[in-house]
């Protein structure tokens, strides 16, 4: 991203925002809430086209190479939702076919089996909870092989053991199959848990950006990554 | 184009199971089956009174009995047709509006707009998808109601009336169309879900009831029960005659009523089952001849609308909030 600016009207929601991310990485982007985050994923997966500067992702431009970029990224949004009269199957035969899948029914199946649900494909999502909704929004965001997923708040409104189960996927996706991720959240200890690299935002600017250990490294040992977070919340935007 | 079929077959998938469409349908279903009983049934209470008194005269060597009643079971569909014209006109909105609203409702969108699809595929979908529902709807109330004819009311029907139906359910489904993918553009277009829904139903009103209902009013023959000429013993050539001093008068009044495409759908179904009386028995080419502008109005004004839905339908507008 470089000299990203997205405004609605008067209000600035980024303000010339330019980042890295390299390929392979866990990033997480943290920021308060109103920061600008949802606005940077809205922006990468091609749902906003900024007001200003440019955004390439897997080497695609958002806004003249849309299409490609699409095909390229898998996308879970904050409180996914799914068709509650159609089965997990028809659900995600449905988006696996909108990504270009022509027979999605095969890689359903696999999908479900590494996320842990299989034996689910035939049950309505209607009565499905919170954490099982977001196992079948990680399973519509990967069942194209994207090399790039973007995860907007995941863990939101998650118990605990949905929060580990999401934690673990993550890293899997991430190891098993080089899948580039990026997270937003407003979670210090899931950045801390999964993420390799950081970003923090503040009022649609960054004011830190760097891997994990280096964010660590450069704050005295004693500071936990929340004293760092504080610390950095206070410094002018870049 | 695979885009469309797959976003119409999930949309069939959702609308088959959905409880609103099965409400709506099977209200719709009832009242139009319940107008065909009951003029079968009375089509049937005459048929059976002529019988009798025919059997009666033979029994008693009496003499040949009158003409039978001249009953034509087409007309029976009268009450069905103007169920489609309102009530459906009416489901056909909400329809509509409910395939986009669900969408922009539940946050699908963002799931579907970060896939890539076509231009049109959404809109092309829903439409398809639409499509095909009221294509079954029609298929299955005019299959009920031949049936009901045949059967409750004991009237024969001919290959050549059955043509007729057919010709009329398929006006009926063009028809419902029309207000589908109104509905479609209409809502995709509003910030706000409700407005669409209100701006939809505000049509509806307008082009179903008012307008009609003015065309109804300025009738000179629907202001005295049985009709005002009628009424007054004035023989027709004699009601023609005093009606051409106001053709001026029937000029506006027939303008207001064709400003309504549910007028240009009854004209031309009443034309093609007889129901209305100049075109009773008459063959299908004097028919076509007559009411044709009506149907390339009633074709015109479904393309514009599906053509509004499809350009109405973008990301942006989508997005919209």
């Amino acid at each position: 991203m470089h000299e990203i600016a997205v405004s609605f009207g008067s209000r600035h929601a980024l303000t010339g925002m330019t980042l890295e991310i390299a390929q392979g990485e866990v990033f997480g982007l943290l920021g308060h809430n109103g920061a600008g985050k949802t606005t940077t994923v809205n922006v990468l997966t091609t749902l906003l086209a900024p007001t200003a500067g440019t955004a390439l992702v897997n080497g695609f431009d958002v806004v003249a190479q849309a299409q490609e970029v699409r095909r390229s990224i898998g996308y879970l949004p904050e409180n996914v939702q799914f068709y509650d009269h159609l089965t997990v199957r028809e659900n995600l035969r449905f988006f696996g076919k909108l990504s270009g899948l022509r027979k999605p029914d095969g890689r359903i199946t696999e999908v479900l089996d590494f996320l842990d649900f299989g034996g689910m494909e035939d049950r309505r999502v209607g009565g499905f909870s919170k954490g099982m909704r977001q196992r079948i929004g990680i399973a519509q965001a990967v069942l194209h092989e994207p090399t790039v997923l973007f995860l907007d708040e995941p863990t939101s409104g998650l118990d605990p053991e949905g929060v580990r189960a999401l934690r673990d996927t993550i890293a899997r996706l991430n190891s098993e199959f080089g899948m580039t991720i990026f997270m937003n959240t407003h979670l210090l200890s899931e950045v801390t848990k999964t993420c390799t690299s950081i970003g923090i935002l503040r009022n649609g600017g960054l004011v830190h950006t760097d891997s994990m250990s280096g964010t660590l490294n450069t704050f005295s040992s004693e500071d936990s990554l929340e004293d760092v977070y504080f610390q950095l919340e206070s410094v002018p935007v870049r | 184009m695979t885009d469309v079929l797959t976003f119409s077959s999930k949309e069939l998938l959702d609308l088959r199971r959905d409880p609103l469409l099965i409400i709506l349908i099977g209200f719709l279903s009832v009242a139009v089956v319940i107008s065909v009983l009951v003029g079968a049934a009375d089509f049937r209470i005459q048929l059976d009174a002529y019988n009798q008194y025919a059997q009666q005269l033979a029994n008693s060597g009496s003499g040949t009995p009158a003409a039978p009643p001249q009953l034509f079971p087409l007309q029976l569909l009268r009450g069905g047709v103007e169920y489609i014209e309102i009530l459906g006109a009416l489901f056909a909105v909400v329809l509509g509006y409910g395939t986009v609203a669900k969408e922009k409702h539940r946050g699908t969108l963002q799931l579907m707009l970060t896939r890539p699809i076509g231009r049109f595929a959404i809109a092309g979908g829903k439409l398809l998808g639409l499509s095909v529902v009221w294509l079954v709807v029609v298929a299955f109330l005019t299959v009920v109601s031949i049936i009901t004819i045949s059967t409750v009311g004991g009237a024969s029907l001919t290959w050549h009336d059955l043509i007729r139906v057919v010709i009329a359910a398929m006006l009926a489904w063009v028809y419902l169309m029309f207000w589908s993918a109104l509905a479609i553009a209409l809502t995709v277009l509003s910030r706000q879900l409700s407005t669409g829904l209100i701006v939809g139903l505000v049509v509806w009103l307008v082009i179903v009831l008012i307008l009609p209902q003015i065309g109804d009013t300025m009738d000179p023959d629907n202001q005295v029960p049985g009709g005002l000429f009628a009424s007054l013993q004035i023989k027709k050539a004699d009601e023609l005659a005093v009606m051409a001093h106001f053709t001026w008068f029937d000029d506006i009044r027939n303008g207001i009523e064709v400003s309504s495409i549910e007028k240009h759908f009854e004209r031309l179904t009443f034309g093609f089952l007889g129901i209305k009386e100049q075109y009773n028995q008459q063959p299908l080419a004097y028919i076509w001849g007559d009411l044709f502008p009506y149907a390339i109005t009633l074709a015109v004004a479904t393309l514009a609308s599906a053509f509004f839905a499809l350009v109405a339908t973008t990301r942006r507008m989508l997005q919209r909030k």
